[in-house]
């Protein structure tokens, strides 16, 4: 805190009229592995973000030398460039006081506290899962990584706030070969408390998966209907509409969702929150990166737009409170409006039942490329590598290798048609199973 | 950066390597970096940010008894260095190994810096901000864009490589580019069609180039894409800009041709040394300095970074390796271990992986193509793959159908897929230009690592590929 403290002082003696620095003290234990552990590593960082203001000109300077000379090269170096940028006329002031809100579970002193030869125990277990559960089957690269973290912000309206958070996200591959097939199987999970990772069914179920898709053939192209596995549907929802439902998209326009508010832009069985405090989430805190208490933001209530996250900045363009959703991925970058937790809330349908009240149609397990889904013209493709059909309500022969392409917007609209009760994240992204109307799917 | 050099000597961190010996470590080394990063970004004709970075720290290996551990600092004081030293070995300590863990390397003792006339860092702030403001400003090209965003990205690294064995390596560089990308709406529909140039260079490359006509180009694009269909999906034959051939080849090739992947069998290029995988006319290489690619003479661990052959005339003939790996298949290391940063463990990566060229022009190979597509990189996204299978997927910029031997009308939000294997198989005829490209703003992520890379390569036709539309 004092660093922080200094530096804005620094700011300020140099001509800021106003400073806020960020400072982060981070730690990362990260072990490898493939059939045996491989190594391991410990990185402790330190950086700090100084964002100065002069009048309604701003700028940052960022730097992981944290001694008093660098702090104050940083200040100067941070004032030098607010004078020759263009005044923004949008620009008000920073967040002048800092809060809390009343999130839990985020802090996990078992997790700190984490020996080497537990983790390396826990390993040793999960790899010997995978080998024992079929002679097919071997490990092929898989990680486990912890943090610990310390942030600390200070301002020039002299107020200072501080949080400490934990993490863990543990992800692993098999590989599965006979007479020249070849399949493969991942899986991963990513938490806030150490105990909450079951390194042995994540273990089982890659293997598993593995041995299931040694078979796996391209289909026809076609058009089907799609029931995506929550994990996978959680990162669409995220490349989807993370950026669209931020506030400064929809400000410069780029915002398919602009002018949206209180529209019905979805069926009405679709209800989409972010949420700050949750228990446990992966990115629930008690304040954002700007020091702004966190909370939960309804987005989509029975299909109406209901609100866009906010930071400080576009808060006070818009004339409105910060929603809390300032993030800085890394220290050095500016706080932007993110989703705390983006998360679609479940329905009523197991996802056993989804499958069997499907006919025909496609079940994903697993894609790669949905990430690159285009949040602006919403066009979702993604490319299947672990599937199967579903033939009169049950999953039959596994596929891999087809693309199946839709539009995220005109689903939301009439297309989600089923949605499960099995929430589960990737990362901080939540969503449930669920079916979709028939899709594009280009294949051989 | 002389005083890098300065700081370093009171760093003493050949004491460090001697106290890591006399832990117990059989071999021991010490990266320590100095790196500098400045973001300039434009958003709808006002400055959104100008942000500045540096990064200083120490990374230190060490190897015991076979094992492997890794810890590093930014905190540069002594009693920091010696307990990152002290995690190292409680790492390497805590798993049970009696392999060895290196294969043997020429020791260098050496100091090279990229040629540039302009460190891009010393600049003033006020000209880039102008040269950026402008480009931005110069996209607005009519009342169809409706988002500009430009981005001026700068950065000099310095890596220093000190190893018990006494190897002394340290390479300088500088990396500059600009990126733009426009969102234009017509009836309805809305494109975005980013793109970007960047050069290992100094700021002579950004005074160089024309960034209006840049991004006034971007934007006609952007434009063009809104008012055009998705293509029909399905499988084609296709010819592929050298951009794309780059980033395919670096994804789904290059990367299951990394020693690591291949000893674990995660790579689908497991056991397939001296098999025919491609046609004749099919070279894959990866190489260290080039021209347009990034800057890569040594790697992270002290290795020189030369010519290596990976695919010649369509039979595999070697894997990439670091030392590590290298020691695994009982070869030398290729040079390729990187790591991103002094907080990062090098590992096997590739540094500029390109497809050799051949004899043929541009029209020679749309010529013969009855309907097939013409994938074109500006305006291209990115792409995943799934290495143990060599599934891949890629979102390529807005392109052209092919109809009749003839370049016809554009299509937009097309995705290319399908198994590498399978598609080198089908690759029958090569360019003969070169396009070797790097860039400033992204970089190719393994493990949790980003590295700078080169990609590229000529014109190529492809007899199938899977094409994603609507």
């Amino acid at each position: 805190m004092q660093l922080a403290t200094l530096a804005v002082k620094k700011a300020v003696s140099m001509g800021a009229t106003e400073a806020e620095a960020y400072v982060q003290k981070a730690r990362t234990i990260r072990g490898e592995f493939s059939e045996a552990i491989e190594n391991f590593r410990t990185v402790e960082s330190i950086g700090m973000n100084l964002r100065v203001a002069l009048g309604k000109k701003t700028a940052m300077y960022s730097t992981s030398i944290l001694d008093e000379g660098e702090i104050s090269k940083a200040a100067a170096k941070a004032v030098k460039i607010a004078k020759v940028a263009p005044e923004d006329p949008h620009w008000k002031h920073m967040n002048k006081k800092f809060g809390k809100a009343s999130a839990e579970g985020y802090y996990d002193s078992a997790l700190e506290n984490l020996d080497y030869q537990e983790v390396v125990e826990t390993l040793v277990s999960a790899i010997n899962r995978m080998k024992s559960y079929d002679a097919r089957v071997r490990p092929t690269r898989g990680f486990v990584t912890t943090y610990v973290s310390n942030v600390s912000i200070a301002n020039s309206y002299n107020d200072s706030t501080e949080r400490r958070e934990t993490g863990i996200g543990a992800w692993m591959r098999t590989k599965a070969e006979d007479n020249g097939m070849k399949g493969t199987g991942t899986e991963h999970q990513q938490a806030r408390f150490w105990k909450e990772i079951n390194f042995d069914d994540l273990a089982v179920k890659a293997a598993e998966k593995a041995v299931k898709f040694l078979k796996a053939k391209p289909i026809s192209s076609g058009k089907m209907s799609v029931i995506i596995r929550n994990q996978i549907f959680a990162n669409i929802l995220g490349v989807i509409l993370s950026g669209p439902i931020n506030a400064d998209w929809v400000q410069k326009g780029r915002s398919p969702l602009s002018n949206k508010l209180g529209n019905q832009i979805a069926s009405e069985n679709i209800n989409i929150v972010d949420d700050g405090i949750m228990h446990g989430g992966w990115r629930t805190k008690p304040f954002d990166d700007e020091g702004y208490p966190t909370q939960r933001t309804l987005v989509i209530e029975k299909g109406i737009l209901k609100n866009y996250l906010y930071n400080m900045y576009t808060a006070l363009k818009d004339n409105v409170k910060s929603t809390g959703n300032a993030q800085r991925p890394y220290y050095w970058m500016t706080p932007e409006p993110q989703p705390n937790n983006l998360i679609m809330k479940p329905g009523e349908a197991s996802p056993e039942d989804i499958i069997h009240d499907t006919k025909t149609g496609i079940y994903i397990e697993d894609t790669i490329g949905e990430w690159l889904s285009n949040p602006v013209s919403g066009n979702l493709n993604a490319t299947v590598t672990h599937g199967y059909l579903v033939k009169n309500g049950e999953l039959a022969e596994p596929i891999k290798g087809v693309i199946i392409s839709g539009n995220f917007y005109e689903l939301l609209q009439k297309g989600i048609e089923t949605i499960g009760n099995d929430l589960r994240n990737s990362m901080h992204n939540y969503a449930p199973t669920v079916k979709l109307a028939p899709l594009t799917i280009a294949g051989k | 950066m002389e005083k890098q050099e300065e700081e370093r000597k009171t760093l003493q961190l050949e004491k460090i390597l001697d106290k890591a010996v006399g832990l117990g470590a059989s071999y021991a080394d010490i990266r320590y970096q100095d790196y500098d990063f400045e973001l300039i970004t434009v958003e709808n004709k006002a400055l959104k940010s100008y942000s500045s970075r540096r990064l200083s720290g120490v990374g230190i290996r060490v190897a015991i008894k076979g094992a492997i551990g890794f810890a590093s600092t930014s905190d540069l004081r002594r009693s920091s260095l010696e307990r990152t030293l002290g995690n190292a070995v409680k790492a390497a300590k805590s798993i049970k190994s009696e392999k060895k863990p290196f294969s043997a390397t020429k020791i260098n003792e050496t100091n090279v810096k990229l040629p540039i006339q302009t460190n891009p860092i010393d600049v003033s702030p006020e000209k880039k901000v102008s040269i950026t403001l402008e480009a931005n400003k110069a996209a607005w090209i009519s009342d169809e864009i409706k988002s500009a965003i430009t981005n001026l990205g700068l950065s000099s690294d310095a890596r220093l490589f000190i190893s018990s064995e006494g190897a002394n390596v340290r390479v300088e560089t500088s990396l500059v580019g600009l990126q733009h990308q426009s969102v234009a709406k017509v009836n309805g529909v809305m494109e975005r069609v980013p793109y970007s140039e960047s050069m290992c260079a100094g700021f002579e490359f950004i005074q160089s180039k024309d960034w209006n006509s840049f991004t006034a180009d971007i934007s006609d694009l952007a434009i063009e894409a809104a008012r055009s269909k998705t293509p029909p999906p399905g499988t084609y034959p296709v010819v592929v800009d050298p951009e794309i051939l780059g980033v395919v080849l670096h994804e789904a090739f290059g990367h299951a041709s990394e020693g690591d992947l291949v000893f674990t069998g995660e790579s689908v290029l497991h056991n397939k040394l001296g098999v025919q995988l491609a046609s004749e006319s099919v070279t894959i290489v990866d190489e260290g300095m080039i021209e347009g690619g990034y800057f890569y003479p040594f790697d992270d661990e002290g290795t020189k970074k030369e010519r290596t052959v990976i695919l010649e005339n369509g039979f595999l003939k070697r894997y990439i390796h670091d030392r590590h790996s290298a020691l695994q298949f009982l070869v030398d290391s290729t040079g390729n271990g990187r790591a991103q940063d002094f907080e990062s463990m090098p590992i096997v990566r590739q540094t500029n992986t390109y497809l050799q060229p051949r004899d043929h022009k541009l029209e020679e190979l749309i010529e013969d193509i009855d309907f097939g597509i013409y994938v074109r990189e500006k305006g291209w996204t990115g792409g995943q793959v799934e290495p143990g299978m060599g599934t891949f997927t890629f979102n390529v910029g807005p392109s052209k159908i092919i109809r009749n031997g003839e370049v016809a009308e554009t299509v937009r939000e097309v995705v290319i897929g399908g198994s590498i294997l399978e598609t080198l198989k089908t690759v029958d005829a090569v360019g003969k230009d070169l396009k070797i490209v790097t860039n400033v703003f992204g970089g190719c992520g393994k493990g949790g690592q980003r590295a700078s890379v080169g990609i590229g390569g000529p014109h190529v036709r492809v007899r199938k590929m899977t094409v994603g539309g609507r």
